[in-house]
């Protein structure tokens, strides 16, 4: 299948090249500019390492924060309530995350914490917004007969609505976390860990070569990430 | 052994809609093992009594008794557990199989994966389909072979009453037929309790035990089909009905059902077999009238024919419906 097989390349592109990206450069040193020899502290991989970890980790608590928000949605009978749910949400993602990074940074000191809250909220709304969108466009006669048949409420979520809509939210997931991914290089500005170093690094001292390390290593765990759910969600098609 | 029993009785159930009155004191008796046809015009409050048996929706005043307990003395959910259900859409979930659609109520009921591998292979034999269907995806069903799941998904658990609100509305009219044939030969093994909610005659009048006429939120008069044919009916049920009511009537019985009256009463000789028996008496009707001379032939074992008049067939009509 051919999502299968772009998953796939991906994922040996990603490795090969966070792995053996100085290996390349040697390969490659009579067409570069000469550069003074800088040495990255931690290497590659392991940076990379970090990186899925702040960009995986807060995208999970963005997805069982909304989805925590739209069974909310559903159960409770106010109609308010959809409304300013998505309201926050939106916010979370509107406000710039070089704001959020700098507010965070007095209450949370600097290292990994204030991107992942800025991560964290930026996930939720597309999350939120196709949840809550998948819950309406089930079936009525679906829901009907899970509550005819003697569901109760928790069942009928678990056994039919969260199913049914999994495939929307896996949507909803794969917008989030790509984004999520790069957006996690802010973080090194204020001395978190992941691929945000080498990119920073490499924008100070102007060496197109470290940039290129950080930014081309964002650029495959995006393209990885995003094929893989992209499997992830077409497992079942109904 | 079910937590419910299988009669319901209804007296005096008011329900309102805000200003609207949706149920204006129903009372109605189902005794156990009965099909009872709840028909009617749209509007008239028939899904919404029915949907109040299995607390569905709430009612104002009256009451609902299943056997001595009233309907309150359950938790709702295990009370729906007890009673199948059956909807005009099926509502088959889409992410699971057949076997698992059919399997949901008794997963729920905890029995062992055994014991409802077993019941889900009897249902299926039950409902006529074949055994390879246990693996497919409601998508690939056509929308008869659906409603034949719905149909064996309500009586998964063996529930003694059985809900219906318009099961077969949403199929073209030669399946909705088959089906029928399909619930009446089903009803006729398992003898469930069924309310049966529909707004056409002709399947109230093949299906039904009893028909229980409502209109505008009340139940205008409940007895057997045959009883339809009285004279004296109140003019808003003999419009409803129609003046083809009769008609729809023989649809009830089968050739056979007639050549066993017309050997008992020594019209055709004693050990007549009909080969095409199953066929209704509406069609065999329906042939006398283009026959020349009205009389029926019907094809008997061995190529032989016997032939019976029309006015033998008017008086086993007569003598069947008194």
């Amino acid at each position: 299948m051919k999502i299968w097989r772009t998953c796939i390349c991906f994922t040996l592109a990603l490795i090969l090249w966070v792995f053996f990206y100085d290996e390349l450069v040697q390969v490659m040193q009579q067409w570069l500019p000469i550069r003074g020899k800088l040495l990255m502290r931690t290497p590659l991989y392991e940076l990379a390492f970090q990186h899925m970890l702040l960009a995986g980790l807060t995208t999970a608590m963005s997805l069982i924060t909304a989805l925590t928000m739209a069974v909310m949605v559903r159960i409770s009978s106010n109609p308010e309530l959809e409304s300013s749910l998505l309201s926050l949400a939106t916010m979370g993602q509107s406000l710039p995350s070089a704001v959020i990074i700098a507010l965070a940074v007095p209450v949370l000191g600097y290292g990994n914490g204030p991107v992942a809250l800025a991560l964290y909220l930026y996930g939720i709304l597309p999350i939120l917004r196709n949840a809550i969108a998948g819950f309406r466009m089930l079936p009525s006669a679906v829901v009907q007969a899970a509550k005819g048949m003697g569901m109760s409420g928790i069942q009928s979520l678990w056994y039919v609505d969260l199913p049914l809509i999994w495939p929307l939210v896996v949507a909803g997931l794969r917008t989030a976390l790509v984004v999520n991914i790069s957006a996690a290089t802010i973080g090194a500005t204020v001395g978190a860990g992941g691929l945000g170093v080498p990119i920073m690094a490499g924008i100070r001292t102007r060496d197109f070569i470290l940039l290129f390390q950080g930014s081309g290593a964002v650029l495959l765990m995006a393209l990885w990430a995003d094929s893989l759910l992209n499997t992830w969600q077409h497992r079942r098609s109904y | 052994m079910s937590i419910i029993e299988g009669s319901v009785t209804i007296k005096g159930l008011v329900k309102f809609y805000g200003q609207h009155m949706a149920l204006d004191g129903v009372d109605l008796d189902v005794p156990a093992g009965c099909c009872m046809v709840l028909l009617g015009p749209s509007g008239c409050g028939k899904s919404t009594l029915l949907k109040t048996i299995n607390r569905l929706l709430p009612y104002d005043k009256g009451s609902i008794y299943l056997g001595q307990l009233p309907i309150e003395a359950f938790n709702p959910t295990e009370l729906r557990r007890s009673m199948g259900y059956g909807i005009q859409g099926v509502g088959l979930f889409p992410h699971y199989t057949v076997a698992e659609n059919i399997g949901i109520v008794p997963h729920l009921l905890k029995w062992s994966k055994a014991r409802i591998d077993m019941r889900t292979e009897a249902l299926m034999q039950l409902t006529e389909l074949p055994v390879n269907y246990l693996a497919k995806y409601p998508k690939e069903l056509s929308g008869g072979e659906a409603q034949r799941v719905g149909v064996a998904r309500a009586l998964a658990a063996d529930p003694p009453i059985l809900l219906m609100d318009e099961p077969f509305g949403a199929v073209d009219p030669l399946t909705r037929e088959k089906l029928q044939t399909a619930f009446i030969d089903i009803q006729k093994q398992l003898k469930k309790t069924v309310l049966f909610v529909t707004h056409d005659v002709d399947e109230a009048a093949r299906i039904g035990e009893r028909i229980a006429i409502m209109q505008s939120g009340k139940v205008l008069k409940d007895a057997k089909p045959e009883a339809y044919l009285d004279k004296s009916l109140d003019p808003f049920i003999y419009r409803f009905l129609g003046r083809e009511f009769p008609l729809s009537l023989l649809s009830r019985y089968t050739l056979n059902d007639f050549v066993a009256w017309a050997i008992k009463s020594h019209v055709i000789a004693a050990g007549t077999v009909a080969n095409d028996g199953l066929q209704s008496l509406k069609s065999v009707l329906a042939t006398m009238l283009t026959h020349e001379d009205t009389t029926y032939s019907m094809a008997v074992a061995k190529g032989s024919t016997e032939s019976v008049s029309f006015e033998s067939f008017r008086a086993f009509i007569l003598e069947v419906t008194k």
